[in-house]
């Protein structure tokens, strides 16, 4: 089966206290409908932005996103 | 919806809409006239002058609509998908090109390669708008 890339983007943002796509959006540099994407597998975010998201959650790259 | 799909549905219906009228009337009629080009200005200057008029209105009723979105810069995903969609546009353009300026010039009429010319460029943007929308549809990767 083909490997790809999933996150945890919808619990991160339920555990910070149920922060908005177009929150994460705005702190990252993306638009809300980008964040969408991301959560719902139809987009994958540079490296960068994957840093990023990561960042604004305070978690490990790796907790963020898989590779499975 | 975002707000680049939006304008990507506007384009598209836009093209359909007015060069479907050209390619199926008023280009062929212009065959059965003298075939010069002042025939080809009387039968396109309209459909483009429509088109453009239909763009501009479209453009400004989904600006005013989503105003916000319309502010936004584009973003890394936008840029993927319009990247993808041009290089594919990209190469429809190059093969009709070397179609209509390659081949044709010893097979058809002038205002047929003139027609040719038009078509070209409208079946690339309609391909182009198809795969944008296609990409903020079912995702890009890359």
């Amino acid at each position: 089966m083909a490997k790809s890339i999933h996150n945890t983007i919808r619990t991160l943002r339920f555990h910070a206290g149920e922060m908005t796509q177009a929150e994460l959006g705005q702190r990252v540099g993306v638009t809300r409908q980008t964040i969408a994407a991301i959560e719902q597998g139809k987009y994958s975010p540079s490296l960068e932005t994957a840093f990023k998201i990561a960042e604004v959650f305070g978690v490990p790259l790796e907790q963020a996103f898989s590779w499975s | 919806m975002a707000f680049r799909e939006k304008m990507a549905w506007l384009t598209l219906l836009g093209f359909l809409l007015t060069y479907a009228y050209y390619f199926g009337v008023a280009g062929p009629a212009v065959e059965f006239g003298k075939n010069d080009m002042l025939d080809i200005v009387r039968s396109f200057g309209p459909v483009a002058a429509l088109h453009g008029l239909i763009t501009a209105a479209g453009s400004l009723a989904i600006f005013l609509a989503a105003r916000r979105d319309a502010s936004h810069k584009a973003d890394e995903r936008d840029r993927a998908i319009d990247r993808k969609a041009t290089s594919v546009a990209y190469a429809v353009m190059m093969i009709g090109v070397l179609i209509v300026g390659g081949v044709a010039p010893f097979t058809e009429p002038a205002y047929k390669i003139v027609n040719g010319t038009f078509a070209v460029v409208v079946i690339s943007e309609i391909v182009r708008d198809v795969m944008v929308i296609m990409g903020y549809r079912r995702g890009v990767h890359g």
